[in-house]
């Protein structure tokens, strides 16, 4: 039986994570003026998220001066200044940020530990097979429920795709890990299935994230 | 019994002072305080006097309200008209349904019960007497609710189902032969693009109202641009006095002129400044001709305790209903004597309750009917925009015009069948003889394949064909990106990204690529970049077959609105334009077209009277020249706010001229780019049956700003993406950019009337 | 070379990478590399570490970005672009960019118009035709109308008749695609029509131009290229001789290829060899003079079993297998040719300095290409770490490769699986092919990871074919 109250402890202890902002591509960056250490920022805003983050830096290259915008609430706890007006390689951290996580996100990371995780057998794309891919996408990935066997997700690498069936407890889809075009590694977790026996077990877990986890700004 | 009678007297005049203060705002009226004072000192000492002395306080109290009340009437502005037309005690159709008509009955509707509770259909009739025998005459009613403040009418505010059904039942009226009065009582439309989208909505309605076979009296209290227009495309439009007719509502116009984005407010006397400037009152209107009559209200406004008012409305509305009938039934010259007679005994004060007129029309008075219409909305707002042309050009041109008329008639009608039958014949007589001769022919080709051997038959003239270069025209095809017009932004070495970079994880694009040989698409996603309209001229149109006509036609300030001019003369440096619609003739494959199109380049692509103008000539030309007509909207931001309803009649005016070519038997496609909006999409463009977006273009009523602002809801993103619209049914099909030579040729083939010159 | 030439970046990665480098380092020209954060492993990334430039190494988000190559370079000061094959090798825009930036580089290849028009399918078949160079019969211009499609599919129909071809196949593709899209046959004449319109409607869609192209489809053909090399200018062509690359997967990848491109001396065929080998490389000779071939490139031939050959493409780039070709050339009697570098010299402007007399071949070669791929299971992929990669160095191999030998290596997923391209030379075929199975007898090739076998399978099929090579 899962131990709610711990998880909920230790996820107490240490409420935030830390993301890194880096460099989508080398280009000469230059940093928001007003960016300091401590200073809140947030992610995208808007009843559509159609509002972009709080500006961070600035990266130009081959003439074109685009904006990195901040990707989540939070704080930030260190910025790259002595890149400044330098040209940096793709992927180089230009800022640090603590962002605290939301009521869904500690819900997520609970979740992670209560539900039956099926994992990426090779580090490759994943995509769920058109059937299901399209009732996900419409009515959420709780209305598709799974059972041992089934053919549910195409595996994409060296250009090739092939077949992937799920293995273990039949039950719904309670968690989507994976995003559409990014590669998964090996050993991470596609999807969380939620087991009929463990439904109670799992809403347990959101009613306790629901009362008990405070967001901090 | 006394003592209450007067009570209520003074409590009717705290009303009216309280409606007053209303009229005014915050405005400081010396007058308003008079008024309060008065009252104030009135009720301070009626506690200490007697029923008698009350009794004279209080007519005297009266006297002086009604004095006051003259005086303000007088000093109204423009502004204070629409408050008095906003204010919840403004009459309201229900008013008029139960005073003005002798019996009604709703349609589809009972308060909120109803798909659209603004907008309220009614069966009515007006009994009327002929000597002793009394008639009672149908109408239809048609108006929009605001109900005295009710919130589920939404302040007269239609949605495009509401319009949908206004629609509908003008169908109903003009199957059952009855007249149709319409009242316009809206705000404006209500912005959603919800099935199918008001401007479509809108535009559906003008181009019906345009040939509608019945009269149709509107009566304009509250005109606010488009959703008055969807129902006010009459015979004789009436206007309250009180009432405004506008092109946007003095607020809106005051957000643009003060530059105001984002929900910002435009300070009180920018507004004030703006509804004077707009000349947005009934005198104004009638003066410029798009209102034929005023009915004149009592004084700050009618209410619905003016009796009076609706006495003078239902004799307004029968003296007009019954001119239009008399004047389109019977021979001419009876017709005219008919007219006079009733106006000079009218002037003496003829009873229209007693002088019965038939209201139906009989089917050569409902051709002349629409045919009139049509005619009285082609003369309007001429005078706004000047045609420069000079006169000599202009005689030449009418004679041109004629000749084309009859080259036309001679070349398609008369010759063109009398070939083509010729034509059918001989294709007959042709597949005959070679059927025939196959069959003579074919025991001896067998015979021929058997002597000679197989190997014998590797024919040299086939292995040539085969293995040997062809001839190739390659000019006449534009493979492989080559424009014939290229981008200045080509020139600049610089990386661009695509919008959708995100989504699609498109990588940036090269400034010259991207402009030069990909035409503003990105190769990864589609999204097409704007392009200058010269790129459309030159690549989709034949080499060197444009030929532009009504040049001189030139867009002006016909409200002598401030610091417009200067703004005008620079887009029209900036441009070489003299107005944002340029219309020309050009060649597809040799096939000649007539275009309309709206630059978005000049002052937002907006249409005013010179645009309207052209357009209508446009497809008249087209009508002449039995051509297609297409209009390609490079852009429009709607009506041009700073002609007012000098701008906002194009709407129907355009629309109708776009009936006539439709119903002439032509192809009338419409295709839009960047971003097209309002107006022009809510009439003459949104009517067309052939509606085309060029592929990430946006079409809808209302921009997003404007949706949230009036609605209090924020559009999702990319509502007004053409495959949105495509999906509501606005438009028909969306084109990319580089196919759009392609795909108009085609459709040049494929769509359209009978009367196109090679049909 | 001089102090004046240029840094060069070398645009792309693995084995093609690791050889720029190498050639770049025997002509003593300063190099810069990039790679991807997947590929932080690969043999190029050393090379750069340890012999780059001053500024020799840049992390960048992906080499198909043009954009972030030419910021490296402008950053990194390189005056000059080596762009391998695959990614922008043949891509006349970024050739074209390149030259008319501000800031211009030296795209080492051809001119961006050469590439441009041998890469347009129609363009390249009219030159040939209009040089009498032999082609496939069918159409040399887009068609748009179908009757006149139909009128032209049934003469090639009737042509593969009266030929003897007992059942005439005939192909339609849609004249601006590629790589296999928007191809179909047609076996029944009388079917044309709808496959006509399926393809235009294809065409349409996919690529923006309705053009179809109709050509009789040539069955049971060997693969030939010749290797050409100009100087800048296009003063002075030559050819490096033939090779054969009609070993495929099902894919039709390359697996095996050997040079010269048939073996008279050994096997018989059904026509005169090395007359059809002089005939498709005094063609494409003819053609590169005629269009002003400025670098390496690639003609490829298709031959029927009758001999007769006809043009395909010409690859306006430096090929995988240039190395095959390289092995069996002599300069001045030299051994050792190196046509990479031969390439970059080139480009950069240097003369040949010799003429297709001081050009002689000798030998025969065969190219294995090693990849981490099951051909027991379609060619699918393997994806793992290597754990051990060794061969027995001999004097006669020259192996390429950009997997680390002293270390694992974790392929990366991104890619294609390529991991080596072993070339064995011999004085004759016998030799080559004996010296072959003795390369892949002495090859290790350990893997963990899931079916790591596939690894062993996939140099056993190569073994296989090595019997097969250039037997027509």
């Amino acid at each position: 039986m899962l131990d709610i109250s711990a998880l909920l402890e230790e996820l107490k202890r240490s409420p935030y994570e830390e993301i890194s902002v880096c460099a989508p591509h080398c280009g000469r960056v230059g940093f928001s003026p007003a960016l300091k250490e401590g200073l809140a920022v947030y992610g995208p805003q808007g009843e559509f998220k159609e509002k972009a983050g709080t500006l961070l830096a600035r990266i130009e290259r081959e003439r074109n001066l685009k904006e990195v915008s901040c990707p989540e609430r939070g704080e930030i706890i260190a910025v790259r200044r002595d890149l400044h007006e330098k040209f940096v390689e793709a992927g180089t951290e230009l800022v640090r940020l603590r962002h605290f996580l939301s009521r869904p996100e500690a819900e997520k990371r609970i979740l992670q530990k209560a539900l039956h995780l099926f994992l990426a057998p090779e580090r490759a794309r994943y995509y769920f097979v058109p059937s299901k891919d399209i009732k996900i996408k419409t009515a959420g990935p709780r209305s598709v429920s799974v059972r041992d066997g089934e053919e549910l997700f195409i595996m994409s690498r060296m250009k090739r795709e092939t077949p992937l069936p799920y293995s273990g407890p039949d039950g719904v889809i309670y968690a989507v890990y994976f995003s559409h075009a990014a590669s998964v590694e090996s050993s991470t977790p596609l999807i969380g299935v939620c087991p009929p026996d463990m439904l109670a077990q799992v809403e347990e877990v959101v009613l306790r994230v629901q009362t008990e986890w405070k967001e901090q700004y | 019994m006394h003592m209450m009678e007067t009570e209520k007297q003074i409590q009717r005049l705290n009303e009216r002072l309280a409606y007053i203060r209303d009229i005014f705002a915050d405005k400081d009226k010396p007058d308003v305080n008079l008024l309060a004072a008065a009252m104030e000192k009135h009720l301070l000492r009626s506690p200490s006097m007697n029923p008698s002395e009350l009794r004279e306080a209080a007519l005297a109290l009266e006297e002086f309200f009604a004095s006051i009340e003259k005086k303000l009437d007088h000093e109204l502005s423009p502004m204070d008209l629409v408050r008095i037309v906003r204010h919840p005690q403004r009459i309201c159709l229900r008013d008029i349904l139960e005073n003005v008509y002798d019996s009604y009955t709703e349609i589809g509707s009972m308060d909120e019960h109803s798909i659209d509770p603004s907008m309220v259909i009614a069966r009515a009739y007006i009994t009327r007497t002929s000597g002793k025998r009394s008639f009672n005459q149908s109408v239809m009613i048609i108006g929009h609710e605001k109900g005295h403040g009710e919130d589920f009418r939404n302040g007269g505010s239609s949605k495009p189902w509401g319009n949908a059904k206004a629609l509908h039942y003008m169908k109903v009226a003009e199957t059952e032969n009855i007249p149709i009065h319409t009242f316009v009582f809206t705000p404006g439309s209500y912005p959603v693009e919800d099935t199918p989208g008001a401007a479509q909505q809108i535009a559906a309605n003008i181009y019906e109202m345009a040939s509608l076979r019945v009269p149709v009296i509107s009566v304009i209290s509250e005109g606010g641009s488009g959703g008055a227009e969807a129902i006010s495309l009459a015979d004789r439009r009436l206007m309250l006095s009180h009432g405004y007719y506008s092109v946007i509502s003095p607020e809106g116009a005051a957000a643009i002129e003060g530059r105001l984005r984002g929900g910002g407010r435009a300070a009180n006397d920018l507004v004030e400044a703006c509804a004077e400037r707009m000349k947005i009152t009934a005198a104004d209107n009638l003066r410029m001709g798009y209102v034929d009559h005023v009915v004149i209200e009592p004084r700050l406004g009618a209410r619905p305790f003016h009796y009076d008012f609706f006495r003078t409305l239902r004799h307004e509305l029968l003296r007009v209903t019954d001119e239009v009938s008399i004047s389109m039934r019977g021979l001419r010259p009876f017709r005219e004597m008919r007219l006079r007679s009733r106006r000079k005994r009218a002037a003496r004060g003829l009873d229209f309750e007693k002088a019965y007129v038939r209201w139906n029309l009989p089917p050569s008075a409902q051709i002349r009917l629409v045919n009139r219409r049509h005619k009285k909305y082609r003369r309007l707002s001429r005078q706004a925009a000047p045609d420069k042309t000079p006169l000599s050009r202009r005689i030449s041109a009418a004679w041109q015009e004629v000749g084309w008329g009859l080259y036309s008639h001679f070349m398609h009608d008369m010759i063109q069948k009398r070939q083509q039958k010729v034509a059918e014949y001989v294709d007959e007589v042709k597949s005959e003889w070679t059927l025939f001769f196959e069959r003579v022919l074919s025991p001896w080709n067998k015979l021929l394949d058997k002597i000679l051997g197989a190997s014998e038959r590797v024919n040299r003239e086939t292995m040539r064909k085969l293995t040997e270069l062809s001839e190739w025209n390659v000019s006449l095809e534009q493979r492989g990106g080559n424009w014939v017009y290229v981008s200045a932004r080509a020139r600049e070495d610089r990386a661009v990204s695509c919008p959708n970079a995100r989504v699609h994880g498109c990588l940036d694009l090269w400034a010259p690529d991207l402009y030069g040989e990909f035409a503003g698409v990105c190769p990864n996603c589609g999204h097409h970049f704007p392009m200058e309209y010269q790129w459309y001229l030159h690549n989709v149109f034949d080499q060197g077959s444009i030929f532009e006509f009504a040049a001189d036609v030139e867009c002006g300030n016909p409200l002598e609105m401030e610091n417009f001019t200067p703004k005008l003369e620079e887009a029209k440096r900036k441009t070489g334009h003299k107005s944002a619609c340029m219309v020309f003739e050009a060649r597809i494959h040799d096939a000649r077209l007539v275009v309309a199109m709206l630059i978005g380049d000049f002052r937002g692509g907006t249409v005013g009277a010179a645009e309207g103008e052209k357009f209508i000539r446009a497809a008249e030309r087209a009508t002449r020249k039995r051509v297609p007509f297409l209009a390609y909207v490079h852009g429009t931001a709607g009506i041009r706010i700073q002609e007012g309803t000098n701008g906002l009649i194009q709407m129907p005016r355009c629309t109708m001229a776009v009936r006539r070519y439709i119903d002439a038997g032509g192809l009338y496609i419409v295709c839009y780019d960047t971003n097209s909006y309002a107006g022009p999409v809510a009439s003459f463009l949104g009517c067309s049956p052939y509606q085309f977006g060029i592929r990430s273009a946006n079409v809808g009523f209302a921009g997003p700003g404007v949706i949230a602002e009036t609605t209090g809801m924020v559009p999702p993103p990319h509502y007004h993406n053409v495959y949105k619209a495509l999906a509501r049914g606005h438009i028909q099909g969306i084109w990319d950019r580089r196919e759009m030579r392609f795909n108009l040729s085609r459709a040049l083939l494929t769509m359209g009337g009978r009367n196109l010159y090679y049909r | 070379m001089s102090g004046g030439t240029p840094k060069i970046l070398i645009a792309n990665r693995g084995e093609i990478a690791v050889r720029i480098a190498r050639a770049c380092l025997k002509l003593g020209v300063d190099f810069v590399c990039i790679y991807t954060a997947e590929d932080a492993q690969s043999g190029h990334v050393r090379l750069a570490r340890e012999h780059g430039a001053k500024k020799g190494l840049y992390r960048v988000s992906s080499y198909h970005d043009a954009n972030e190559l030419l910021a490296v370079a402008d950053d990194s000061g390189a005056g000059a672009l080596h762009p391998g094959y695959g990614f922008f090798a043949e891509d006349y825009r970024f050739a074209r960019r390149m030259q008319r930036r501000e800031r211009p580089l030296n795209f080492i290849g051809p001119s961006w118009q050469v590439i441009r028009d041998l890469g347009d399918k129609i363009n390249t078949k009219r030159l040939a035709r209009s040089l009498g160079v032999p082609t496939v019969p069918g159409s040399d211009k887009p068609i748009y109308d179908e009757m006149e499609a139909e009128k032209f599919a049934r003469t090639i129909y009737e042509f593969q008749l009266q030929q003897g071809i007992e059942h005439p196949v005939i192909l339609v593709k849609a004249s601006a695609g590629g790589g296999g899209m928007g191809i179909e046959e047609v076996h029944d004449i009388d079917l044309f029509r709808s496959v006509f319109r399926r393809i235009r409607n294809y065409a349409a869609r996919q690529f923006k131009d309705e053009g179809v192209l109709i050509e009789q489809r040539i069955r049971d053909f060997n693969h030939l290229e010749v290797q050409i090399l100009a100087e800048r200018e296009a003063a002075n062509i030559v050819h490096f001789g033939t090779r054969n690359c009609s070993i495929q997967s099902d894919g039709l990848q390359k697996r095996l290829e050997a040079a010269p491109g048939f073996a008279p001396a050994s096997i018989s065929y059904g026509f005169d060899a090395q007359k059809l080998l002089d005939a498709i490389t005094a063609h494409s000779l003819i053609m590169a003079k005629a269009v002003g071939y400025d670098n390496i490139g690639t003609w490829e031939w298709i031959v029927t079993r009758d001999g007769a050959p006809y043009l395909m493409e010409v690859n306006a780039r430096v090929q995988v297998e240039n190395g095959v070709s390289a092995a069996v050339t002599r300069i001045r009697g030299e051994a050792g040719v190196d046509l990479i570098a031969e390439q970059i010299r080139t480009a950069l402007g240097q003369p040949l300095g010799y003429s297709q007399e001081d050009i002689s071949f000798e030998g025969s070669s065969l190219e294995y290409r090693i990849i981490a791929e099951d051909p027991k299971r379609r060619f699918s992929p393997w994806v793992g770490r290597i754990e051990k990669f060794q061969w027995e160095q001999k004097d006669w191999i020259n192996l390429h490769t950009h997997v680390p030998t002293g270390e694992p290596y974790d392929i990366p997923t991104e890619f294609d699986p390529n991991l080596a391209l072993g070339i064995v030379w011999g004085k004759d075929l016998e030799e080559a092919k004996r010296r072959g199975l003795e390369f892949l007898d002495g090859l290790v090739l350990e893997g963990r990871g899931s079916h790591a076998d596939e690894l062993k399978s996939n140099v056993d099929f190569l073994r296989a074919r090595t019997e097969g090579v250039l037997v027509f």
